[in-house]
């Protein structure tokens, strides 16, 4: 009891010092999650400031003789001529490995109901990206766990690769199965003690998102047992614009703890054309000078400063970025897919003919693009899956051609063949991602025919029996491909043996 | 184009600069701008006045230190309180008092938009956001 009486009278210690000074305004109007302030002479810019009841906000227009503040919070009991002080400090939000397993506002207060987060440290919600310095290349390999990517479209640790596509086409499902396989890599390298192994924490930040589709996203992570290493920021379609437009940067921030300490983090923005869309908002109510869409001048600014935290630091960890962008009739060409596009480091676009033909994931393979490359790929990976791309666009040529219904040589039909065979190789169910040396094992049995004589509609089954059994027969092999990441002769040799003995039962 | 509430902005400050003498309000320019304004009648009178209202009460509040108090404050403390923001503010500062008994106890001093709080009612809502 003395404990408690002791802390009250620190507390009241603290406070019976001398008088403090706060430089105050009052509210003129407040609209839309947008209050303009009367005085505040002393704010500076991104600083927040303090409003009666509780909310805060972000002072982003510094004019003459007044301050446009975003409010963060409720609004709802804020009225004309209310006091708002200036606080003298940036927005921050907790950061640490407390709020992995935890869903939180873009203020980064708990929101599901398990209790206050334990933070020890908070970081701005906005800041300076690394310079060019402190940066090193992307040469480490983030593994989706989709076939078709990582072998086609490889993603590195640090790089920022753009998710496109109009609504439907499984554009969160693939950051989904991305995180899902985050975490299985991180059970398997943290439970075989191998003190190298960098385990991957996620960031799934939902923006203007409906509730019921943040609570499925929760329950797949929950369900696939990749919460524990993943943090969720929810700014759903219901909150208000500010908070839609500080949400992401609030990820940024937690990811940047990770990259910081020497971790490795992956971040998702889902979606960022509803952020810019957010941002749209509240710059008309800034009566900020709008462009093309509306659009305020600096849209750009708005997801470049954002993208650009996302790094491999010299030294450190690093931050990998997903962004998605939601097109309109698949068209890329619109103004804020094409800024997101020349931001980033490569796109993966998704294709809603492909989707409904039952192409799942439905990407682009001609669309679709990594600019970091085969520097994020295992060898193991290129050595069997190097000419990949280059089939698959040549059979897409081909096929293209060969609609017209012109006979067909032996070579080119081979080639649609073999290239009809790939496309079904590359289906794959949601929320299952395949782990790097089960993929490596699939893709050589396809380079080295093994699939050849099976009837093309059963080649989605016959690669499903393939991994099932590699994972039940033949693990020592797959943990030998995980462990060395490169075929020698010797693998090459086991593996060979091995699709045969999986052809003769597979046939049988 | 501007807007209405945007034009009677831009008048009323310019109003406002002619109401300004060696960075003091004068009394005898704002006579004069009255004079002007129900003269010659711009467009929205009331939106203009309003505005130049503004403008004036933020200047006119920054010579002026309101001294809020719960208790009694002597004109010594007062002239101290006049000397000290004159001095921080390198301008002219006349203190006024001000009783306000929700203050509990303590004084609040307030120059333009500065607030100095050394009340119980400060510490009391400051303590209240802290929790």
């Amino acid at each position: 009891m003395s404990t408690v009486l002791e802390q009250i009278e620190q507390q009241i210690a603290k406070l019976s010092t001398k008088g403090v000074k706060k430089n105050t305004g009052n509210i003129r109007t407040v609209a839309d999650g947008v209050a303009k302030i009367d005085g505040l002479s002393d704010v500076m810019y991104n600083e927040m400031v303090q409003f009666p009841a509780g909310a805060i906000g972000i002072a982003l227009n510094l004019e003459e003789d007044e301050v446009g503040c975003v409010i963060l919070g409720d609004i709802a009991n804020l009225k004309e001529g209310d006091e708002v002080t200036t606080t003298g400090r940036l927005l921050s939000v907790p950061v640490g490995k407390a709020l992995l397993g935890r869903t939180v506002d873009a203020l980064g207060n708990p929101v599901d109901g398990k209790g206050p987060i334990e933070a020890k440290e908070f970081y701005p919600v906005e800041r300076i990206a690394p310079g060019v310095v402190v940066r090193k290349s992307v040469s480490q390999a983030l593994f989706t766990g989709i076939m078709a990517i990582d072998s086609m479209i490889p993603i590195g640790r640090g790089q920022r690769e753009l998710i496109i596509g109009d609504r439907g086409t499984g554009k969160t499902t693939i950051t989904i199965d991305t995180i899902i396989n985050q975490a299985r890599i991180n059970k398997v390298g943290l439970a075989s003690g191998d003190p190298k192994f960098r385990p991957v924490y996620s960031i799934y930040v939902a923006v203007g998102q409906k509730n019921s589709n943040i609570a499925r996203t929760i329950t797949a992570l929950e369900e696939a047992g990749a919460l524990e290493f993943t943090t969720i920021v929810a700014a759903p379609a219901a909150d208000n614009p500010a908070n839609l437009y500080i949400a992401p940067y609030s990820g940024a921030a937690m990811g940047e703890w990770f990259m910081e300490n020497g971790m490795d983090a992956l971040i998702v923005y889902d979606d960022l054309s509803k952020h810019a869309v957010a941002y749209r908002q509240i710059s008309l109510i800034l009566k900020r000078p709008s462009g093309r869409e509306a659009y305020p001048g600096d849209v750009f600014y708005l997801h470049s400063r954002l993208l650009e935290r996302a790094a491999r630091l010299d030294g450190k960890g690093s931050l990998t970025a997903l962004p998605i962008i939601e097109t309109l009739a698949g068209d890329v060409s619109a103004y804020i897919s094409t800024n997101v596009i020349s931001i980033t480091d490569g796109q993966i676009f998704l294709e809603t003919d492909l989707f409904n033909q039952g192409i799942r994931p439905a990407i682009s393979v001609g669309l679709s693009v990594s600019r970091v490359g085969s520097a994020a790929q295992i060898k193991a990976t290129k050595q069997v899956g190097g000419k990949l791309k280059g089939e698959l666009a040549q059979f897409r040529e081909l096929a293209a051609f060969a609609q017209f219904g012109s006979d067909l040589d032996a070579k080119t039909k081979a080639q649609l063949d073999r290239g009809n065979r790939i496309v079904e190789l590359f289906k794959q169910p949601a929320f299952s991602p395949l782990p790097i040396e089960l993929q490596v094992a699939v893709l050589f049995a396809m380079q080295k025919g093994f699939f050849d004589p099976v009837d093309i509609r059963k080649v989605v089954a016959a690669a499903t029996s393939l991994k099932s059994f590699f994972t039940t027969r033949k693990d020592a092999l797959l943990v030998e491909i995980r462990t060395k990441a490169a075929l020698d002769a010797d693998l090459e040799a086991k593996l060979q043996a091995a699709c045969e003995e999986w052809k003769s039962s597979f046939a049988a | 184009m501007a807007s209405h509430a945007k034009i009677a902005e831009h008048l009323a400050r310019q109003l406002f600069k002619l109401s300004v003498v060696d960075g003091a309000v004068s009394a005898e320019q704002v006579g004069g701008v009255l004079a002007y304004v129900e003269k010659h009648r711009p467009a929205n009178p009331v939106m203009v006045l309003k505005a130049y209202h503004r403008l004036v009460a933020a200047e006119l509040a920054k010579g002026e230190a309101v001294v809020e108090h719960a208790g009694a404050v002597s004109d010594a403390m007062l002239a101290a309180i006049a000397t000290a923001m004159s001095r921080q503010y390198g301008r002219p500062v006349v203190a006024t008092a001000k009783p306000s008994a929700a203050l509990l106890a303590g004084l609040r001093v307030r120059v333009g938009d500065d607030v100095y709080e050394s009340s119980i009612a400060g510490q009391l809502a400051a303590l209240a956001l802290s929790v």
